[in-house]
């Protein structure tokens, strides 16, 4: 993807050095993107960089030399000549301990872990990582919306961990601020106004913020609900609605679509978004009302089936009929700027080289 | 844009602009992911001045909204260019190296005073005069455009003036700027590369050139017509003069978004021979003599290109229902049983190889390099080892000169009277797309927006004696739908808005097709309508 211009505050190149190892950083730069830049893993759920950054999961804290306390790798913006680590023996203990209480706030399987989510439970690839200190669960009694019927996106407040990056979404990227943390302490939830269903509210069900949690509190009520366990294939296409041209990966079981997601940030134009036409509005594949064979006018007036080499026979003599009867220029041929592009380059082909008009337009034309 | 006929710049610069005019584009609906872009460079401190009848969303967030009048768009945008020469804020370095005929447009804007053109537009001078300087004054300006510029018979006057705007302030081969109309659809530009329109064959060479002719005849071994085709508007209307007795329509309803539909019906009951290629039953496919089932995205291969001549690759993850066929394999067969030898392509890449062989722009684009580009392939690409062209005219200046194209104000083709007092514009939401056939088969879509909807303003609404949510039914010269009224603030007084996607209430019933001169796009944006309350025994 392109980088951006140079048009704003002048940016200076320097060295920081992280786990000992020496760094070059931008300033601006978080020690999270330095370190990620230069391969250095560190841990985080609440993080997304489409976001600003928030501090709020703990995951992600490093030890900063000169700093008292740990502090968040995500948030905290590198200076020359700084010394971060992110792996040490307090960093493991403050993971260890933040880790199982986030576990005795979560649903968990029965080896105790977080369970397995469709959209990949990242808290429980961590918690794997460290020693269980099996704490008593914490009685965190927060809201669902049990009400709400919109038809897409469900949220599920015992696998929620609070991270704030779905309200986070919807206010920075998607704009719309439909959902918002709500009540306090323990009870903290995910909510809208007056827990109302998203199809009342501002929420333009872009699905965003299923994309974006880290743990699957929101999933899709489309897909099956025991999607994690299927067999599935994905293909990476391009969304046939607009004319953005985003990138997509249909999820496919059974030669049957059951899921769009968008490619990771940073990948594609569409930088992980979707809106809810090309994450949700996909029934139409298998619709019922599909057109399944070809169909001929009969003397009655009505269609009825044909097989292909009889309607592509009648269809072909029909149109040289006029041909003949009226010349090339009375055929219209009207293209479809919904379907290919090799389509599209077949279509003018056929009109001007089978039949010999330039009467050729596609639909977008006016 | 400027010969290229597509955004100049890419979308992904967008989040970088310093200002954006957007005009005649509702883009949190219509193009939700570029508007995120939008947003993003919002965020970021970039200017933003929306021009638009109504209060759309953008405008919400705008720093100015220009609430022109439909249809006033010349004025308003040549009274910019008033400003910008006025106070000598023009780009004269760019305009003499690049361009040519600017002393025609200096002298005809003179008449377009912010004051006169506040008569008109309905947008204050002052606000006239802001938005032109900030555009002139601003490095990484980019205008943004959609149907609300294109959709009249003066559209392409609306462009020239913008294009106009562009030149003089020299906003061109610079990144986060430029000139970019948005598509609508997936493959709009796509269509047109690959040669769907009367003039081009691939790749926008004319038919009427004698050596582009003979290229495309010793590719194709047959012999072709040198005259230029019939535009889609033209076509409509000639169904019904007789000189249309035969379609092939592929993809398309035409019956709901051709503007003036009625006129299309009795065209089509004229014609003696219609094909149909559909995914769906629609209303076109009422008149058709044989339907062909098709494949629809997630069936087939092949490649869309998108507003920002992006080229990128469609994959087929499914099979089409019953005996349903890709088209590509469909149009095949069509040309061999009318006696035409088309090639036996084992797939969509060899039409591909085949395209792209003959078209220099795309000449460089292969199945192979889009599968190693994730995000596509921008055009120009005319090698192999080209690395695409994400924004126009970076690398210097254009081949030739940009000419200036002065151009005067013409009014709307149907202007509000007595018996139609209302201007109606149409367009799309976020919720359907097109005649939402696609659409109105998920959940979630139609619980947003069950049915059609016409958006008041209250002062009109309260004339009328018509309440949020009631019934009433519009009319215009050409035809009559019914539509629940929406009182709105978005739309001005004397103004109303409906949306184009319901088979059961077509908008396109009212619309004029009156076609712009050069490109035949009808005048989706301006008719006059009535709007009549309903009896009470009606509910």
């Amino acid at each position: 993807m392109n980088r951006p211009h140079q048009n704003k505050k002048a940016t200076q190149t320097f060295s920081v050095e992280i786990n000992g190892t020496k760094c070059s950083a931008e300033t601006g730069e978080t020690v999270f993107n330095v370190a990620k830049r230069n391969g250095i893993d560190i841990p985080v759920l609440c993080h997304d960089d489409r976001l600003a950054p928030a501090g709020a999961c703990r995951v992600c804290l490093v030890e900063v030399e000169g700093q008292r306390r740990l502090q968040p790798g995500c948030a905290w913006v590198v200076t020359p000549d700084m010394q971060v680590t992110t792996e040490s023996d307090r960093i493991e203990k403050h993971r260890t301990v933040l880790y199982n209480l986030y576990m005795a706030d979560h649903e968990l399987d029965a080896a105790g872990l977080p369970v397995e989510t469709e959209n990949n439970n990242q808290l429980r690839e961590l918690c794997k990582t460290v020693k269980p200190m099996k704490l008593a669960p914490v009685n965190a009694p927060r809201d669902a919306r049990p009400a709400d019927n919109n038809p897409y996106i469900e949220f599920k407040p015992d696998l929620c961990i609070l991270c704030a990056r779905c309200t986070r979404y919807c206010d920075e990227v998607e704009g719309v601020n439909a959902i918002t943390l709500a009540n306090r302490g323990a009870e903290t939830t995910i909510a809208t106004a007056g827990q109302r269903s998203l199809i009342d509210t501002s929420c333009e069900l872009c699905g965003g913020c299923i994309d974006t949690c880290p743990t699957g509190a929101l999933v899709e009520k489309k897909s099956p609900q025991n999607l994690v366990q299927l067999d599935v294939a994905t293909t990476r296409t391009t969304c046939n609605f607009c004319g953005v041209g985003c990138q997509m990966d249909l999820h496919t079981h059974n030669d049957r679509l059951v899921k769009i997601t968008s490619p990771e940030p940073g990948q594609t134009l569409n930088d992980g978004n979707l809106c809810v036409k090309g994450r949700f509005a996909f029934d139409f594949v298998h619709h019922e009302d599909r057109i399944t064979e070809p169909l001929i006018r009969g003397a009655d007036g009505q269609l009825h089936p044909a097989s292909w080499d009889e309607a592509i026979a009648v269809a072909a003599k029909g149109l040289l009929k006029v041909k003949e009867k009226h010349g090339s220029d009375s055929l219209g041929f009207i293209s479809s700027s919904r379907c290919t592009g090799e389509e599209n380059y077949l279509m003018q082909k056929v009109s001007r080289a089978a039949f010999g008009t330039n009467n050729i337009h596609q639909c977008a034309a006016t | 844009m400027f010969g290229a006929g597509a955004m100049t710049n890419a979308i992904d610069e967008i989040r970088d602009s310093e200002m954006m005019f957007i005009i005649g584009s509702n883009t949190t609906e219509a193009h939700p992911i570029i508007a995120m872009e939008m947003k993003r460079a919002r965020q970021r401190g970039a200017k933003l001045v929306v021009a638009d009848p109504r209060e759309i969303w953008l405008a919400e967030m705008a720093d100015l909204h220009l609430q022109l009048k439909p249809g006033t768009d010349v004025w308003l945008l040549s009274a910019m260019a008033h400003v910008i020469i006025n106070e000598g804020l023009h780009d004269q370095a760019f305009i003499q190296a690049h361009t040519e005929n600017f002393p025609a447009v200096v002298d005809k804007v003179q008449a377009y005073s912010p004051e006169e053109a506040e008569q008109i537009t309905g947008v204050p001078a002052e606000d006239i005069r802001t938005a032109a300087r900030w555009y002139a004054t601003t490095r990484h300006a980019g205008i943004y455009y959609t149907l609300g510029i294109t959709e009249h018979t003066h559209g392409t006057d609306n462009v020239y003036c913008l294009a106009n705007l562009v030149l003089m302030t020299g906003h061109l081969g610079v990144r986060s700027a430029g000139m970019n109309p948005l598509r609508g659809q997936n493959n709009v530009q796509g269509a047109n590369d690959a040669g769907a329109t009367p003039i081009y064959f691939p790749g926008y060479q004319k038919v009427t050139d004698d050596s582009v002719r003979e290229k495309f005849e010793a590719a194709w071994d047959v012999q072709l017509s040198p005259d230029d085709g019939l535009n889609l508007n033209v076509m409509m209307k000639e169904m019904e003069h007789g000189g249309i007795k035969g379609l092939y329509i592929m993809g398309e309803d035409i019956v709901i978004s051709e503007p003036n539909v009625s006129k299309v019906e009795r065209g089509l009951n004229q014609c003696d021979f219609i094909v149909c290629q559909e995914i769906f039953h629609n209303e076109t496919t009422r008149f058709a003599n044989v339907v062909l089932p098709g494949a629809c995205f997630a069936e087939k291969d092949g490649v869309f290109t998108n507003s920002d001549r992006r080229v990128q690759r469609v994959r087929k993850a499914v099979d089409p229902p019953g005996e349903a066929r890709p088209d590509w394999l469909i149009l095949c067969q069509m040309a061999r049983a009318a006696g035409y030898a088309m090639p036996e392509y084992p797939s969509p890449k060899e039409v591909f190889d085949e395209y792209a062989s003959l078209t220099p722009k795309i000449a460089g684009i292969s199945y192979e390099r889009l599968q190693q580009n994730p995000s596509g392939l921008q055009w120009p690409c005319p090698t192999a080892d080209h690395p695409g062209t994400p924004s126009l005219h970076l690398d210097g200046p254009m081949i030739g000169r940009a000419p200036f194209q002065a151009v005067d104000y013409r009014p709307s083709a149907e202007l509000p009277d007595d018996e139609f007092p209302l201007v109606l514009s149409t367009g799309r939401t976020l919720y359907h797309y097109n005649s939402a056939s696609q659409t109105r088969r998920d959940p979630g879509p139609v619980a947003k927006q069950r049915e059609n909807f016409l958006e008041m303003h209250r002062y009109n609404a309260k004339q009328l004696g018509v309440k949020h949510g009631e019934k009433v039914k519009v009319l215009s010269r050409r035809g009559a739908v019914e539509a629940e009224v929406w009182v709105s603030p978005r739309v001005r007084v004397g103004c109303v808005w409906m949306p184009m996607h319901f088979a059961e209430s077509r908008a396109n019933l009212l619309t004029n097709d009156a076609g712009d001169a050069v490109t035949g796009t009808g005048e989706y944006k301006v008719c006059a309508v009535r709007v009549e309350k309903l009896g009470c025994d009606r509910g």
